[in-house]
């Protein structure tokens, strides 16, 4: 054999391969394929003992799911419910002979942190590699979730990414990824946000969400109006649509009504009215100031509760 | 601090893997890569790389040898090119196992991407897809161009694990080694059992 040299053996590279791998084998153990969509299983992880969680949208059906587990076996499961504000599915088995994932520190989640996305879109664990990218703090998904942390990644996205976890190179998990939650950017929901969902759908099957039933679009109001009624804001949110039957419909709110503020409070962007609208406003009294043909009026109205999105439709991995 | 053996070890790996893998260039259908199998001039590729009869190999130092494409089988895209490199010694692959690969094990691989001569690349193993108890594809999170193909994927210590040979959805996909062991010996009793047909 011509010289053609090789690291040595015990060499640091040949060592993080194997705490990688290590990795990978140790957490693999609590990630799952869940059998609920067509084509290829999606993953999730056996999180508590008996209570599995995954990517909401990868979970196009609510029942006949079936989840196969690390050690070869297959079991039937039940959807527990589902939170497409925050893309988390709750789903629960009976018997899981599996370990639970176990959760690293939150100081773990780190810009520059080595670490490892794994999945289980089949009988095999599979993993990518790189590093988390962005860290930031509190943040509301577009559907008015809200996720603890904002973690973004630099790895890649392949089949069985959504639902899996993201563990650190000890094989500790951080918290569930998903493409699902910025057009099919890779992010990861903290450990802190899954639990705290976890703990309302298990309660309740849902994370109830309060509701307007109007369809809203932010519109600049003329300068002229601003000053004449002393508006707190120049910005406002005019209805493009009501919910028949819905809250505001009840209210009387009509279709270009402007909205300018709750509570007292000016609103300019949808967003902020989705962060006001947590579910403990459901049934409550809520005064809207609206600017109807030019003149303030000031509309009460009850808040209800935002009907649950059926299932996951939306392509993702 | 690892990181400073890291990159001495990367480093050495590099230039032992950038030795044993060639240049195959198939006359005027661009180039791919191969691996250099044994120090007498045995080259392994793609069969998709050596798709005519003859084809022109360049090691890392420059030298540049005529091949003649000696294996070729299509099912599994391997072939065989053979040099005459004149008694010269070549620089030969080290071959590793791999049965031994686990899902998360660093990967590398090295050939000539959209043709970049001697390109390194760094992923992990992303899953070894088997058949029969045997590995019969290593999918890898790695970024491969073409190019790529025929060119080597080996493991941490820099032993060749697989020929890179073509990406699906963005995962590199390589035969494994072991595949090319049953296809040299199969090639082996195929050109045994021609010259005997030939006496």
């Amino acid at each position: 054999m011509a010289a053609s040299t090789t690291t040595p053996s015990g060499g640091v590279l040949e060592s993080l391969s194997n705490d990688l791998a290590g990795a990978v084998d140790r957490a693999g153990q609590s990630v799952v394929a869940i059998h609920a969509r067509r084509r290829i299983p999606a993953s999730g992880i056996h999180w508590r003992p008996g209570v599995i969680v995954a990517a909401h949208h990868t979970i196009q059906r609510d029942e006949e799911i079936t989840i196969s587990l690390a050690d070869g076996s297959t079991v039937p499961a039940t959807l527990a419910g589902r939170d497409p504000t925050t893309d988390l599915a709750v789903l629960k088995v009976d018997e899981a002979k599996v370990p639970v994932a176990s959760a690293a520190d939150d100081a773990a989640i780190r810009v520059g942190a080595l670490v490892l996305a794994i999945g289980r879109p089949g009988t095999a664990v599979t993993a990518s590699l790189g590093v988390i990218s962005a860290v930031g703090g509190e943040w509301r998904t577009w559907h008015g979730g809200t996720i603890d942390r904002f973690v973004r990644l630099d790895v890649s996205i392949y089949d069985g990414f959504s639902g899996g976890p993201l563990v650190d190179a000890a094989g500790r998990v951080l918290g569930l990824n998903t493409s699902g939650l910025s057009r099919g950017a890779a992010l990861t929901v903290p450990a802190a946000t899954v639990n705290r969902v976890v703990d309302q759908l298990l309660r309740s099957g849902r994370v109830a969400r309060g509701y307007l039933g109007l369809g809203l679009q932010a519109v600049r109001l003329p300068t002229s109006l601003v000053e004449r009624h002393s508006l707190p804001n120049d910005i406002g949110l005019m209805v493009v649509s009501t919910e028949p039957g819905g809250p505001g419909d009840r209210a009387g709110v009509l279709i270009g009504d402007v909205l300018v503020a709750v509570e007292q409070t000016p609103v300019g962007d949808p967003a902020e009215l989705l962060a006001f609208l947590g579910g403990d406003r459901i049934g409550k009294q809520v005064g809207l100031r609206i600017v109807r043909g030019g003149e303030p009026v000031d509309v009460s109205l009850t808040v209800g509760e935002r009907p649950q999105q059926a299932r996951g439709t939306r392509r993702g991995r | 601090m690892i990181t400073e053996p890291l990159g001495r070890e990367m480093a050495d790996l590099a230039s032992a893997l950038r030795r044993s893998t060639v240049e195959v260039r198939d006359h005027g259908r661009g180039a791919g890569s191969g691996i250099i199998w044994n120090s007498d001039g045995l080259i392994v590729t793609n069969a998709h790389v050596a798709r005519a009869d003859r084809a022109t190999i360049v090691l890392s130092d420059g030298r540049t040898f005529d091949g003649t494409v000696t294996a070729r089988d299509p099912e599994r895209d391997l072939a065989t090119i053979a040099i005459d490199c004149g008694g010269a010694s070549l620089p030969s692959a080290t071959l590793g196992h791999p049965t031994d690969l686990r899902t998360g094990d660093l990967v590398v691989a090295f050939g000539n991407p959209l043709g970049i001569t001697g390109a390194l690349a760094l992923g992990v193993v992303h899953v070894v897809e088997s058949r029969g108890g045997a590995p019969r594809w290593i999918r890898a999170d790695i970024r491969l161009a073409p190019g790529n193909s025929g060119g080597p994927l080996a493991d941490a210590r820099g032993r060749v694990i697989g020929v890179n040979t073509l990406i699906a959805n963005g995962l590199g996909v390589a035969v494994p080694i072991t595949s090319v062991h049953r296809f040299l010996s199969d090639a082996g009793r195929a050109r045994g059992g021609s010259r005997h047909r030939a006496a």
